[in-house]
């Protein structure tokens, strides 16, 4: 009888639990773990640990195919290349436990890791990691919609066997089970950085002809995706829910967690799923945006890792035009450019960057959560340098000085300074739309070019596509642009985006002593040692800021959420989703 | 509210008293006696008032911003404190409903212009170029506005109001198009119409004279209407990021700086008057059209 | 019946046709093509996206692409995604349409279930409370653009409250069945209301005012003559006349719910078909755009069809010419 009515309570109970837990949809779920340890300190097993990602991954989730930010975030927990990089950004032994490079390095051979198991259980071997470059080089991968060709470009034979002429793939070698050479055509100053690709399964792949490789399964469903990583990706929700479980047979050892999941999650709401903890963090590839900043700050078991990103903003200068000959047959030749003139002399440059309230920009649009920076090399890497680099401290008196100088002087008292030849002078200045900050940024910069006499003509924002194909095809009329650039974390060299011939240099900025800097730097067997490389760019970068295509405006400050009751985090300077295997949680 | 929406006994009345005055005349005294019309009427200047003398209500510029004073709380002379890029919100609420308000009224002018004229073509001579217009309208109509205007906008380099407005004309006109057409046709086979062209009047003086005038109700009540759905249109627009573009205020821009939670949360100084100025203008020209629809017709319920 | 059936769908191949044509020169015309916007992360060699443009026939005349497009459609294939790398689109749309559709309908059932009973019985009793409060709301739902009312109701439903999920279409990654269909249903309440809200507010007051009339026309008052009751003619005669115009209002209407779904789609993180029509225009997809313009376009024009048949139905006054 009174077992019968306890019961009866129970039921009771659970039945007010089962509403509430419907109410509150999802806020009941369990995460915790699901045995704890006996010592202080020592990792609990079990838990589920939930994420969010405000703009949902294509749904590309194979390393040689993918494109954006966020399928990337997705892949660095199940895919894992030979190499990987360290908190101080070298390069450290992942899949391949050691490597040994010839004296020209024209080759590196990498020990791989033995025992490691792909997800469905098969052995890694040095076949996939052959198969990944073959892949890459294949006459197809580009026709298939793959872009990753730096990674093989520098391979042995890369040419030939790409244009078909032969089938004989040089470029990685099998020399036994576990060992596999890369072979170069030249002396290659990044080996570790082209042979740290993500590796991808042979036996899953072997039989796909390349075209359907991006339409496969094992490219796009949850539970066909393979690699080697600490998680596999077994559901998925396409654009809400990314869910990854446990690799039982993760070669570093049995990940503490059941389970990570991504949910995707609109900005605007992110900071409320926080505060009811119904996500534990925010992380790759945005975190929660600066103005945020404060309302998660309050949260409590909640903390903010707050690192700079990779990458930057800056208000370039056209500096030349392209031909519109070149234009309509894609070239970049610097002999067919033509000056504009309109902001041809240095000084105006130099006044332009030092009217610009660089740090108010920093403080206000980004809540003080970033920097201001005078390179577009990252600050973490060891090739930045802020020598002989000219700092444009805020300075309205400074900017009218050097425009003064200039000749442009304001003649008919409109409050707006003419050219030396007593003509207009309007300034056109550009952004694209997509970036908050960005967006906000144009007519503070407007609003603070006029504080020096200069006009400008602030034009309708564009959104990125739109804009893209004007700033290269038709920018005639082009004076003053916004743009940012994402930057690799493996190695610091800007040639593709600042030596003249680089399609992306935006600028059209064309200095043969840069160019040279830029070419020298690379230049093998000097460039082997890093100093070398570091001594180079440092010039580089000097020289960069005094003839100024482009005035850096600042880094932000990324700022990744983890809720503390999850232990073991380990992040890097560009990511903390890092050695996921040892996450854990404490309730 | 009751005499919005019930004008039954009205009718007699007005139907009764009315010798002397004329039609329009007896329009506005019905008018009158509606007190939302009228309470909207009031509420309706007094927001165009606002914002015309705008520049006597706020000293700040609404397009400049201040780096010291971003998101800062009402005070020290922001009356309503400053949004995220330092500009104030006082001066941005009124300069903002200017631009809203005439972008309403615009777009209502352009789309009544292009759906008079199409409508009356098609409606007073039929035919060939009623089944063109027609077709025409079918086409605008066969995708949803939206996306159509999505489309439009992609196309687009430089968003300014006249485009913006341009752009609302030309993907809703149908709609105004038919609704005239029909009013056209059902007039078409009327005595004083056939007998003014037997009188050897001009196409366009009959238009002008016997159609129009006999269409004005419910085209007036249609254009107030239309006008309010264009705010809410445009405030629409910019939520997705293809209204005006910024740093231009308009309601729609500074409403879809509540984007976020913390904004709706904290900072109501940031969203609440542009809602209720949104709110406000929308249902005063809800209350006036219903009431000039009741004035016009006092015997419809139909539209 | 038949015939005219037949005479209306021979009608829609020209004007799809021609609207395919508008579209497909509108899209192309747009500035930028499918890569200009990918094209932040330096590492990735331009080369490689002038390639692919080649390999696509992007670079190829507009017309050239527009025939290369519609004869693929008229093998009833609607290409790949250029954005969601080679995927089909009929996959792609497949899933998110039905998601609109799912969202779409339910927010034309609340309108209906809301709006029907209480503009009747606003009508039976006007002036009572709650005719008041149902006006006040017919005004007020005009109002209030739609995002701002998802907003609030995610401030407060979702986050304050914690009653109803703020995103998605469903939380457990494993529910099946019944669970499932909670689930979705679940979701589904704060954008079906966001999305329904106008309309409801139209209907209502639609509703009211076409009962009103009818209840006071001649034939009514003959009814009520021959002794019926008022209930019986209330639901009889009055509201069989009164649906007529909603069902009009219906037809016409669809596009104007679509037009609604792509902006309360986009606040809710709902992954229909309005979300991806954005995702799609904004990267230059051209086949996927196409493709939803393509499904829109004979959706909304069969619709329209649809509403002339219902109308015929209910009234069978009116026949096809």
């Amino acid at each position: 009888m009174r077992k019968n009515s306890s019961n009866k309570t129970a039921l009771k109970m659970k039945f007010v639990a089962l509403i509430l837990m419907l109410a509150a949809c999802g806020n009941g779920e369990d995460r915790g773990p699901t045995s704890t340890a006996g010592a202080q300190g020592e990792p609990n097993e079990g838990g589920i640990v939930v994420g969010a990602m405000e703009t949902a991954p294509t749904g590309m989730f194979n390393p040689i195919f993918y494109e954006e930010g966020y399928d990337e975030a997705i892949l660095r927990i199940t895919h894992e290349g030979l190499v990987g990089q360290n908190e101080d950004l070298e390069f450290i032994p992942k899949l391949a436990k050691s490597w040994d490079m010839n004296e020209d390095q024209t080759s590196i051979t990498f020990q791989l890791e033995e025992g490691v198991k792909w997800h469905d259980g098969e052995e890694f071997t040095a076949e996939d990691v052959v198969f990944t470059y073959q892949t890459m080089s294949d006459p197809d991968y580009v026709k298939s919609g793959g872009f990753r060709t730096e990674y093989v470009q520098d391979l042995k034979g890369y040419d030939a066997y790409n244009t078909g002429e032969t089938d004989d793939f040089e470029g990685v070698v099998e020399d036994d089970k576990y060992t596999v050479t890369f072979n170069f055509e030249e002396p290659n100053v990044t080996p570790l950085y082209t042979a740290g690709f993500q590796i991808i399964p042979k036996h899953v792949f072997d039989d796909i002809p390349i075209a359907d490789i991006p339409k496969s399964d094992a490219s796009l469903k949850g539970g066909s995706i393979i690699g080697t990583g600490p998680f596999k990706l077994t559901k998925i929700v396409d654009r809400q829910q990314y869910v990854f479980e446990r690799n039982d047979d993760y070669w570093q050892g049995k990940p503490h967690l059941d389970k990570i999941v991504y949910k995707i999650v609109d900005e605007a709401i992110m900071t409320g799923l926080l505060e009811n903890g119904d996500i534990d963090f925010v992380a790759d590839p945005n975190g929660v945006s600066p103005a945020d900043y404060k309302t998660v700050k309050k949260i409590k078991d909640m903390q903010i890792i707050e690192q700079p990103e990779f990458g930057n903003q800056f208000l370039g200068f056209k500096m030349n035009h392209r031909s519109s000959s070149d234009i309509e047959s894609r070239t970049i030749n610097p002999d067919n450019w033509t000056v504009n003139e309109k902001i041809a002399d240095p000084k105006v440059r130099q006044a332009i960057a030092y009217a610009v309230n660089r740090e108010g920009i920093v403080n206000g649009l980004l809540y003080g959560k970033g920097k201001k920076t005078n390179s577009t090399i990252a600050q973490q890497f060891w090739a930045y340098s802020e020598d002989g680099v000219a700092d444009y401290e805020y300075d309205v008196e400074k900017a009218t000085q050097l425009l003064d100088e200039a000749g442009f002087i304001d003649k008919d008292g409109d409050g707006f300074r003419e050219n030396p030849d007593g003509e207009k002078w309007v300034l056109n200045l550009d952004f694209p739309t997509g970036n908050k900050i960005r967006e906000r940024s144009a007519p503070l910069i407007k609003q603070q070019l006029e504080e020096a006499g200069i006009q400008i003509n602030m034009r309708q924002p564009k959104e990125m596509t739109a804009y893209i194909d004007g700033l290269e095809n038709r920018d005639s009329d082009w004076d003053l642009y916004l743009l940012g650039w994402a930057l690799s974390s493996h190695d610091p060299d800007p040639a593709s985006l600042w030596s003249a011939t680089a399609p992306y240099n935006y600028s059209r900025w064309n200095n043969p002593e840069a160019d040279a800097l830029l070419e020298k730097a690379m230049k093998a067997p000097a460039a082997f040692e890093q100093e070398n490389r570091a001594e180079v760019y440092k010039e580089w970068q000097a020289l960069f800021s005094e003839d100024l295509p482009a005035l850096f405006l600042y880094v932000k400050d990324n700022l990744w959420v983890m809720s503390d009751r999850v232990e073991g985090i380990d992040p890097l300077p560009f990511t903390i989703m890092n050695n996921t295997h040892e996450w854990w949680v404490t309730r | 509210m009751q005499n919005s929406m019930n004008e039954q006994p009205s009718m007699g009345a007005a139907r009764s008293k009315a010798k002397p005055k004329s039609p329009f005349q007896l329009s506005l005294r019905r008018f009158m006696k509606n007190k939302l019309a009228v309470i909207g009427v009031i509420c309706l200047i007094l927001i165009i008032l606002a914002t015309v003398f705008a520049p006597l209500l706020t000293k700040f510029d609404p397009e400049r911003g201040d780096l010291l004073m971003v998101d800062s709380a009402p005070g020290n002379g922001h009356l309503l404190g400053t949004d995220s890029s330092g500009r104030d919100n006082w001066a941005r609420l009124l300069y903002g409903g200017r631009i809203s308000l005439i972008v309403g009224f615009s777009a209502m002018l352009f789309t009544l212009v292009i759906g008079v004229v199409t409508g009356a073509v098609s409606g007073y001579y039929g035919g060939k170029v009623d089944s063109v217009i027609m077709r025409a309208a079918d086409l605008v109509l066969a995708l949803p506005f939206l996306v159509l205007a999505l489309t439009i906008i992609a196309l687009l380099d430089n968003v300014t109001i006249g485009v913006f407005v341009t752009i609302i004309a030309i993907t809703t006109w149908p709609t105004l198009t038919r609704l005239i057409r029909g009013a056209f046709l059902s007039l078409r086979e009327e005595e004083f119409i056939t007998g003014a062209k037997a009188l050897g009047a001009s196409d366009l003086r009959i238009i002008c004279k016997h159609f129009l005038p006999n269409a004005v109700g419910p085209i007036i009540v249609n254009a107030t209407l239309m006008m309010a759905t264009m705010i809410i249109i445009e405030s629409g627009m910019s939520f997705i990021g293809m209204g005006i573009p910024q740093p231009t205020p308009t309601w729609g821009n500074m409403l879809s700086e509540a984007q976020n939670l913390r904004v709706l949360r904290d900072q109501p100084e940031i969203w609440l008057p542009p809602g209720l100025g949104i709110l406000l203008t929308v249902l005063s020209i809800n209350f006036i059209g219903d009431g000039l629809r009741d004035a016009f017709d006092p015997k419809s319920n139909r539209r | 019946m038949f015939q005219y059936l037949i005479r209306r769908i021979l009608v829609f191949i020209p004007m799809l046709f021609l609207l395919t044509v508008i579209i497909f020169g509108l899209a192309k015309a747009a500035p930028g093509d499918p890569f200009t916007g990918k094209i932040l992360d330096p590492s990735i060699d331009p080369e490689v996206y002038e390639q692919r443009k080649e390999e696509l026939g992007l670079n190829d005349p507009v017309p050239v692409q527009y025939l290369h497009w519609v004869s693929t459609v008229a093998k009833g294939d609607l290409g790949e995604s250029i954005t969601y790398n080679g995927r089909s689109v009929t996959d792609l749309i497949g899933e998110r349409l039905m998601n609109t559709v799912y969202l779409g309908t339910f927010a034309l059932a609340i309108t209906l279930i809301v709006a029907i009973p209480i503009g009747l019985y606003s009508a039976k009793y006007p002036y009572s409370m709650l005719d008041y409060s149902a006006t006040a709301f017919g005004f007020i739902g005009l109002a209030v653009p739609n995002f701002f009312f998802g907003l609030i109701a995610i401030f407060v439903f979702a986050i304050s409250f914690g009653w109803f999920p703020a995103q998605g279409t469903v939380s457990s990654v494993d529910a099946t069945g019944f669970g499932l269909v909670m689930d979705r249903l679940h979701h589904m309440i704060l954008p079906g209301l966001t999305l329904g809200l106008a309309g409801t507010a139209t209907y209502m007051r639609y509703m009211r005012s076409e009962v009103l009339d009818v209840l006071g026309s001649d034939y009514i008052k003959t009814a009520k003559a021959k002794g019926m009751s008022e209930t019986s003619i209330l639901y009889k005669h009055t509201l069989r006349n009164a649906i007529i115009p909603i069902i009009t209002l219906l037809g016409f209407e669809f596009g104007a719910l679509l037009s609604g779904a792509v902006i309360t789609e986009q606040v809710f993180n709902y992954p229909g078909l309005g979300t991806l029509f954005i995702t799609s225009i904004t990267n230059r997809d051209y086949p996927v755009v196409m493709a939803i313009n393509l499904l829109l376009g004979v959706t909304i024009l069969f619709g329209n069809l649809l509403a002339d048949m219902l109308y015929s139905a209910v009234d069978p006054r009116i026949r096809y010419e």
